[in-house]
């Protein structure tokens, strides 16, 4: 008998909505090839140019995961939508932020509690916070899982804020399976009351066989996954894959959904990463800025219902598929 | 009666000349120097004690350590088989290689078979049923294709040489039980899908496939050496690209690691989409991905250019031809790579 990945979906997410699309990049913008130079890639900078990256974002050296959460978090503060936030969902790639060093007699120093200081910091003193590091860059995918779950058993809860943010270490290079990475945050709520889109679903795979896999196998399953992955998403909401007025991907080789939108019958003009040059992968975080570049573009009509597909280490495979309500 | 076979030390000359042991051979193999010639020959020497001559169809006269009067056959099975070959080395060894060998059987006053090892996919573009006769150019996958055509052409065009093209399938186990001798364009597929670095299918799953094993096509070469000259198509029974790939994976999926691993069974794609896969793996800088499809690639144009070879000819001339169950074969080859964690060592 076969084995297969868990598959599972939250099915209908009834009456839940997301907005207060934020995020925070790297203070340092780099051209690839600056730094190629600086021996920060291991692909050769003009194959890097052939699959559409240019650009990318880096921390300065005292800038950490947790800043670029901060920075995000206080966007959607600043726009007075930081309001009843019962919890707090926390995504990460590298949950000791990359910055441990030395032996540890303590082990309190090994732990770290981002969430906690975003519910500090910003005074949201009723909402509880939630971990997620095991989806790499899927996290903010099951950060949406986890909050519509929460609403779900919670009828007294009204908002949850989600959060991704990675940095990666000074010294580490700033590519992963062939794509050009950039450090990042990304912040959204999901609530009950009308915002800018539904949350109708969100699907996840995962293969834990492939959970060291290498960046070769790890592109050779991506296509084979990613199909599976759209059309059971889709199906989730009663949808074929070329019914979807949109599909907004991670940043990665352009190619790479040329030949997936073709596989999925999907008309590839409908595929929008747009930010893909000048901000490269940014880890969990480039799908909400490629969303928000949506959004802003006015395109998106009411209606309208885009599926955000990702793929991360672990390997781990998730879709959400939203529709526009628009306000 | 006088065999001379170039290309004796290849995967199919060796086997064919196992197979022809006992009677008069030469054997030519191509070496760059000495010490190659004498390996070349303490190998062949395991199999028999026929003379062994250098011969480099590149050579303006590669038969020059050859009499041609003690010729009577010749089986022409030296070529470059692999399906990324240049052009020009294509060119060179297989197309004015053949035109060498055809020129030293005009030397031959004795002789009473030249044959020629040739493909079925000598056919190249062309759909459809294929029949045991010459092929115009309907455009060729590539190059390899294309050098092999030309290689048949030359010969069928030689007027008064009695000229046997034999159009062989792909090989992929020796025998029945499936060992591997060889690994070529399907065991590289193969271990692109067990190891998980390929998850798309080129082609149509219903293409049919032409694979065989060594035994078969030596049965039918040394049959054919004494069947009337032509053209024959070496098909053992085929097996569509979509039965052979999930008896593939059903063979896969008993070896515990692999079901550990939970790889997903590729997915048909298009021919455009392979080919935008296949050039993006170019870029991705030093892994396994792209030497192994490489070796693919070229091929793969061919699975969606579905073919039906007739065996008529070789049918009527063949007295002992047995359809082979390629099912089986493909299930056994499959199981000899998993039992070798797919490596297979010439021999």
């Amino acid at each position: 008998m076969r084995a297969r990945p868990a598959a599972t979906s939250m099915g209908s997410m009834d009456g839940l909505y997301i907005g207060s699309f934020a995020h925070a990049l790297g203070a340092r913008k780099r051209h690839l090839r600056e730094s190629a130079e600086a021996g920060l890639l291991r692909s050769a900078p003009e194959d890097l140019e052939a699959a559409g990256f240019r650009w990318h974002h880096i921390c300065e050296p005292d800038g950490s995961a947790y800043d670029l959460a901060r920075s995000a978090v206080a966007e959607i503060a600043a726009r007075g939508e930081l309001t009843d936030i019962d919890a707090i969902v926390y995504a990460t790639c590298l949950p000791d932020g990359g910055t441990r060093t030395g032996p540890v007699r303590d082990v309190k120093e090994l732990m770290d509690f981002p969430a906690g200081r975003l519910q500090a910091e910003f005074g949201l003193s009723r909402a509880i916070v939630v971990g997620l590091h095991q989806q790499a860059c899927t996290g903010v995918l099951g950060a949406l899982r986890v909050a519509g779950a929460l609403l779900t058993t919670e009828p007294g809860w009204r908002r949850v804020l989600c959060v991704t943010a990675d940095r990666f270490p000074d010294g580490a290079w700033y590519e992963q399976a062939y794509n050009l990475i950039s450090d990042g945050a990304a912040a959204c709520v999901v609530g009950r009351e009308p915002d800018v889109c539904r949350l109708l679903t969100v699907h996840q795979i995962t293969n834990g066989g492939l959970g060291r896999a290498g960046d070769d196998e790890t592109v050779g399953t991506y296509f084979a996954y990613t199909h599976r992955l759209v059309r059971e998403a889709a199906a989730r909401v009663g949808l074929a894959p070329a019914e979807l007025d949109w599909v907004v991907t991670q940043n990665t080789n352009d190619k790479a959904w040329q030949i997936l939108a073709r596989l999925l019958g999907v008309d590839h003009a409908r595929v929008w990463a747009p930010t893909l040059p000048d901000v490269g992968h940014v880890i969990s975080a480039d799908p909400v800025v490629n969303l928000s570049a949506l959004l802003d573009s006015g395109r998106a009509r009411p209606g309208q219902r885009i599926a955000l597909p990702m793929a991360g280490f672990g390997l781990n495979w998730q879709c959400a598929v939203l529709e526009v309500v628009g306000r | 009666m006088t065999t001379l076979i170039t290309g004796a030390d290849g995967y199919l000359g060796r086997r064919i000349v196992a197979a022809l042991r006992g009677e008069d051979l030469i054997l030519a193999v191509r070496c760059a120097d000495q010490a190659e010639l004498d390996r070349k020959r303490a190998l062949l020497a395991r199999v028999t004690d026929a003379p062994v001559v250098p011969a480099d169809l590149r050579d303006d006269d590669p038969f020059a350590h050859v009499d041609p009067r003690s010729v009577t056959r010749i089986v022409h099975a030296a070529a470059v088989i692999r399906f990324d070959v240049s052009r020009d080395t294509a060119d060179r060894v297989n197309a004015s290689g053949t035109a060498r060998v055809r020129e030293f059987a005009r030397r031959c006053d004795r002789l009473d078979r030249l044959m020629l090892l040739s493909t079925l996919y000598s056919a190249g573009r062309r759909r459809g049923e294929v029949h045991e006769t010459r092929h115009d150019d309907a455009g060729f996958v590539n190059h390899y294709e294309w050098s092999k055509w030309a290689a048949e052409e030359c010969l069928l065009d030689a007027p008064g040489l009695p000229v046997t093209v034999v159009r062989l399938p792909t090989l992929i186990a020796e025998d029945g039980g499936g060992e591997v001798g060889q690994y070529n364009a399907f065991h590289h597929t193969m271990r692109l899908y067990h190891s998980g670095l390929l998850t798309l299918l080129p082609g149509d799953p219903a293409t049919p496939l032409s694979l065989a094993t060594a035994e078969f096509t030596v049965a039918g070469v040394t049959a054919l050496l004494t069947a009337p000259p032509g053209i024959y198509q070496l098909c053992p029974g085929p097996v569509t690209l979509g039965t052979a790939i999930d008896t593939a994976f059903a063979v896969f999926e008993q070896d515990p690691g692999f079901r550990r691993r939970m790889l997903p069974r590729p997915i048909p794609c298009d021919r455009a989409s392979f080919h935008d896969m296949a050039q993006a793996a170019r870029r991705l800088r030093g892994g396994p991905l792209q030497p192994a499809l490489a070796s693919v690639a070229p091929f793969a144009e061919q699975l969606y250019l579905p073919k039906h070879f007739r065996t008529d000819r070789l049918r009527a001339a063949w007295p002992g031809y047995q359809a082979q169950d390629a099912t089986a074969v493909v299930e056994a080859a499959c199981a000899d790579l998993i039992e070798r964690s797919f490596h297979v060592t010439a021999h």
